[in-house]
């Protein structure tokens, strides 16, 4: 770095920290003219109207409140996944034919897989789920607020630069390329050894932004377990916590274990790639020694991504079968097992690298163990709506496509389990297939089927009802014309993370594109719905909107709805009466 | 101790029976089959371990979180999920009363009733009486639930409800 | 957590400090891995002074200008342990080092003079 960088830099770092102070300076003294405290008194959640938080941008800034928090993940994680849709619907495009010919070269196209992958887990999956988390939690346990709120809004503003590292490769900075190592990022390539371009800066800004999303989702676990084992209502003991506490209970046991060893991974790569360390080298640790700390991190993070997107299936899908969900410890205990075993399996990966025939295995046997847990969830969900009073809305749509999408790709996983299928299917689009029915078709529908559901009462608005059944049905027919084609492909032999391919799968790649144009119209069909709703959707006219109470199904967050619009009410017509069981509010649900 | 296992959650906890036999079916194979014999002793016990910690860790917890639940069921009132803290929500037991009570009362205009049905309200009935002492009133409700209380709860929502979309 | 625990609606919702706890930390790991000294300091700087704000402001320092010093020996000790371990590899870790170790003289000097010229600007409570 030249003298007159530095200098600049210098000056600029100068300039950012006076504007922090002035920021903070000005915030102070917001504060200070804020009645602090003993505001409220004792009028109950009359206060709603924010006298605590400062108005307009800072709130946002400021907001240590988990429904605030959850609503800042939720757009996080709604940007993240436009990105990460667009970087796809290139690839795609790209796949139409044999040859480089959309995009012109591979190596923008590994650019984009790599941060593809990146994006849609670490930016999009675990964000998303922590909006849920955040914003539904601590009103279904019965808690004031998480038990860290701070650390809460730290956890979630590490996210935006975790972002913005991870996708500098793209922005115009000179010298600073995108990864192209995929998500996997396997050394020997990403320790920048050889005469690619993988030693470059991009690389280990995308490893840093990595390393900055584990250390938020660690913060944001530590704080989720503390909050559901010491802030529970009185009433809520284990016997009562619900199924989609139980499984951010779980997510958040598993990313305790799993993502501070992923950054302690990252860090010795940086070492490697910066410090001349040799952890990833042959002649140290080894590029397997990668493969073991990546993938120990790397399968928990699998369901690390589908537990929390099944508990909202197991909360969601009774609500519209009409009945309690059933067998709901079968559901706990088996969402426990699968915490559990999830950490046994990891070398499933690694079948095909030469590892001891015995660990491979040893590690085959628990990966078939962890079928069980599922497949035990996958046979309630579909008992509870045996002989159920099922209402097909836009929600419980969703629910019924995941567990549709959830039985295709669970039952492609299992037979990979398998060491010899696996020989023949590995890194093939068989696993791309498979693993896709899972994020997109499963994990996917499955955090739609709860923004649907609980958008009335984040935003005291409905959606409109066509748009999102047209969205489910794009997406349901989109995610199986996709994944189901990249199967065949897999089974065909074709290879995954390439730009070209042989003329003869030129047919599939074509039908999965067609999928994927589907499943983008569908996106846009969801975001134009979700904001115009928000802006100028009908008003939500009863505090059960879902008419939940006809059966006894209704929850403590519709609840502390019902029981917030009552109070924005009570100046006006006093509220209503919520039993208006299939009256006038019926015509608009949905 | 045994209070809390009793056989209904020993019935709960099926559920995580069958793997950790699963894992136990691959321990013995692979101590009578031993295919790579040749080897060495090593190997041979990194993949016994990694059979037996995975074991081990699941059925602690299994224990651990059983114990959790089941002693909060015979602790407290339990409510179905998401109920707990709902002003004037129904427990479980009182659910169970009332689909009874309208089991026997809806009897005569529900259509698809069987004698069977009832039969298992009558059982249901005995377990009510039984009091606090029947913890898992999930399995039964859900079992029980496949059959007879839930063909209760969708004519009564009928009734009520003109559904929606 | 002394967060005055009653219905999450009327308590205090809003800090200014995590957004730059959360600012600080990328901004001093990418100065510190590629050695650009004004990026290190000043988000060294950002992180821990933050950091002292929100000890204050949760009430577990009973001053931040005290925890911002304390912050700072830790800081600087990172930094003397990178000038030790620059002894032992290939790699140039020296200016790494005493950006931390500036960054740690920086933030002691500002704590202890906060400390004990500038006790009014604590933050409010």
């Amino acid at each position: 770095m030249e003298i007159t960088g530095q200098l600049l830099l210098t000056v600029l770092m100068g300039a950012f920290l006076l504007g922090v102070a002035a920021f903070l300076a000005r915030v102070e003294e917001w504060r200070s003219y804020t009645p602090l405290g003993a505001g409220g008194g004792a009028v109950g959640e009359s206060g709603y109207g924010h006298a605590e938080k400062p108005a307009g941008l800072i709130r946002w800034f400021t907001t240590v409140d988990h429904k605030d928090i959850g609503l800042l993940y939720g757009a996080y994680a709604t940007i993240a996944f436009v990105v990460g849709g667009l970087m796809v619907m290139l690839m795609r495009a790209e796949l139409t034919t044999p040859a480089t010919d959309v995009l012109g070269s591979a190596t923008f196209y590994n650019s984009l897989l790599t941060s593809h992958g990146i994006t849609m887990l670490f930016l999009f999956g675990t964000p998303i789920i922590a909006a849920f988390a955040n914003y539904l939690v601590p009103l279904i346990i019965g808690a004031d607020d998480m038990a860290f709120p701070r650390i809460n809004a730290i956890a979630f503003w590490l996210l935006p630069p975790a972002a913005l590292l991870i996708w500098a490769g793209f922005f115009p900075l000179p010298d600073v390329l995108p990864a192209q190592t995929a998500w996997t990022m396997y050394a020997p390539l990403s320790a920048g050894v050889g005469n690619g371009t993988q030693a470059n800066v991009g690389v280990d800004l995308m490893l840093l932004g990595l390393h900055l999303s584990g250390v938020s989702a660690t913060m944001g676990a530590i704080n989720f377990i503390a909050t559901i084992f010491t802030e529970r209502a009185e009433e809520v003991s284990w016997a009562n916590l619900d199924i989609f506490s139980w499984t951010i209970l779980t997510q958040s046991g598993l990313i305790l274990f799993a993502f501070p060893l992923l950054g302690s991974a990252l860090v010795m790569l940086l070492l490697d790639r910066n410090f001349g360390t040799t952890f990833f080298a042959v002649e140290g640790g080894g590029p397997i020694l990668w493969q073991h700390l990546f993938w120990f991190f790397g399968h928990p993070e699998v369901y690390i991504l589908v537990l929390p997107p099944m508990g909202i299936i197991s909360y969601v899908l009774p609500r519209f079968a009409g009945r309690k969900l059933f067998g709901f410890k079968f559901v706990v205990y088996s969402t426990l097992a699968i915490g559990v075993l999830s950490f046994g399996v990891w070398a499933h990966h690694m079948f095909s690298t030469g590892i001891d025939p015995r660990l491979r295995a040893s590690f085959m046997a628990v990966s078939l163990a962890i079928a069980i847990p599922s497949a035990v969830k996958t046979f309630n969900w579909i008992t509870t709506m045996w002989n159920g009073k099922i209402r097909l809305t836009t929600p419980m749509l969703f629910c019924i496509g995941f567990v549709s999408n959830f039985v295709i790709g669970g039952v492609t996983g299992v037979f990979l389990a398998s060491i010899p299928v696996d020989l023949v299917l590995h890194d093939t689009y068989y696993v791309v297939g498979h693993f896709h029915y899972i994020v997109m078709g499963a994990i996917t529908f499955a955090g739609m089927a709860g923004i649907y559901y609980w958008f009335p009462l984040v935003t005291g608005r409905w959606y409109q009802r066509s748009l999102a059944k047209a969205h489910f049905w794009l997406w349901m027919i989109g995610t199986n014309i996709t994944f189901f084609a990249m199967v065949l492909l897999g089974y065909g032999g074709m290879p995954r993370r390439y730009a070209t391919y042989l003329p003869q799968f030129a047919t599939l790649h074509q039908v999965a594109t067609l999928g994927a144009f589907m499943l983008f119209v569908g996106g846009i069909i969801w975001i134009y719905n979700v904001f115009v709703s928000w802006m100028e959707g009908a008003r939500v006219e009863s505090g059960d909107p879902w008419r939940l109470e006809a059966t006894n199904l209704n929850t403590a967050e519709w609840d502390w709805f019902d029981t917030k619009r009552e109070t924005s009410l009570a100046a006006t017509d006093g509220g209503e009466d919520v039993q208006t069981d299939g009256g006038q509010e019926s015509q608009r649900d949905s | 101790m045994a209070d809390i296992f009793d056989k209904d959650t020993l019935l709960d906890l099926t559920v995580n029976v069958i793997p950790l036999g699963i894992i136990l079916f691959f321990v013995v194979v692979f101590l009578v089959v031993d295919p790579f014999s040749g080897l060495g002793a090593y190997g041979q016990v990194l993949s016994m371990g990694l059979l037996v910690v995975p074991f081990v860790a699941l059925a602690i917890l299994t224990y651990v979180s059983g114990k959790a639940i089941a002693g909060d069921e015979k602790r407290a009132e339990v409510f179905f999920q998401g109920q707990a803290t709902m002003e004037g929500a129904q427990t479980r037991h009182e659910a169970e009363a009332e689909v009874e009570g309208e089991g026997e009362q809806s009897a005569n205009d529900a259509e698809a009733r069987t004698d069977a049905d009832l039969g298992v309200d009558d059982g249901r009935g005995d377990d009510e009486a039984a009091g606090t002492e029947d913890p898992d009133a999930e399995s039964e409700a859900a079992d029980g639930d496949g059959g007879a209380a839930n063909t209760d709860d969708g004519a009564a929502g009928e009734a009520e409800a003109t559904d929606e979309p | 957590m002394d967060e005055n625990p009653g219905l999450s609606e009327e308590y205090r919702m809003a800090s200014p400090w995590p957004l730059f706890v959360a600012l600080g930390l990328p901004i001093a790991e990418v100065g510190i891995l590629f050695g650009l000294v004004p990026l290190a300091v000043g988000g060294l700087v950002l992180f821990c002074g933050a950091i002292a704000g929100i000890l204050r402001e949760a009430e577990y320092a009973a001053s931040g200008w005290r925890a911002l010093a304390a912050l700072s020996l830790v800081i600087a000790g990172g930094g003397l342990a990178l000038l030790y371990a620059d002894g032992a590899t290939e790699s140039d870790l020296v200016v790494r080092a005493y950006s931390m170790v500036g960054a740690g003289v920086l933030m002691f000097v500002g704590g202890v003079g906060g400390e004990l010229f500038a006790r009014d600007a604590e933050p409010a409570i």
